[in-house]
């Protein structure tokens, strides 16, 4: 019974897991091209002018969404939108996750 | 002084003051006051713990700025933030992009090594 038990909370451990999570060191490679605006401190998007957001610890979920949303047109941003044309969603949680750990000792 | 040094000095120092990420609008203690609503979603100073609300404490306060201003338009949709946004006023947001901007900060740049 204790078996049956431990057998099926294994399995929904699992379950939780079959989106593969992001690899940090996948993503830094892949977000090379991010480093172009994203890696250079006050970097202004053109018009209008403002800053192009900080990304170095910031929730990996959150970039993910973000990206999902520029990639489908939800939320609009010409250069945005075509950066995210080009990643799966495991390019997605590869950067997200690089980034979510990223900056943290450079302040 | 000659014209040119002149010209060149106000140029060198038009340029280097806006390299510092002072902000130079909003008030960040009236934004803390204005923030109750905020912070049950993105935490009291910005260091959201939950991932689906992003973190803001250290944002540029021009980037948050526009963020809610995007919301309030409609430009940049989201149901919660919508809500949000569209009772606040210009002075609103720019004091409550102040106040998360100046808090310690939960987001950082990243540099290319």
């Amino acid at each position: 019974m204790k078996a049956k038990l431990f057998g099926v909370l294994g399995l929904m451990v699992l379950a939780g897991t079959v989106h593969a999570a992001g690899d940090p060191v996948a993503g830094e490679n892949k977000a090379y091209t991010c480093l172009g605006c994203h890696g250079v401190e006050g970097y202004r998007n053109s018009y209008p002018s403002y800053r192009v957001p900080k990304l170095g610890g910031q929730h990996a979920a959150y970039i993910v969404s973000a990206l999902k949303a520029y990639k489908n047109g939800d939320r609009d941003h010409a250069t945005m939108q075509s950066q995210a044309s080009q990643l799966t969603e495991q390019d997605m949680q590869d950067i997200a996750a690089y980034f979510a750990q990223a900056g943290q000792g450079e302040q | 002084m000659t014209r040119m040094t002149v010209l060149v000095l106000a140029a060198a120092f038009a340029v280097f003051s806006g390299a510092a990420s002072a902000v130079n609008f909003g008030d960040p203690a009236a934004g803390k006051e204005k923030s109750t609503a905020c912070a049950a979603c993105h935490g009291a100073d910005g260091n959201s713990a939950s991932p689906t609300f992003p973190k803001l404490a250290g944002q540029y306060a021009d980037y948050l700025l526009q963020s809610l201003k995007e919301y309030k338009s409609g430009a940049r949709q989201n149901a919660i933030m919508n809500g949000q946004a569209a009772n606040l006023s210009l002075e609103d947001m720019e004091d409550l992009a102040a106040y998360y901007a100046s808090q310690e900060p939960a987001v950082f740049p990243v540099s290319a090594d």
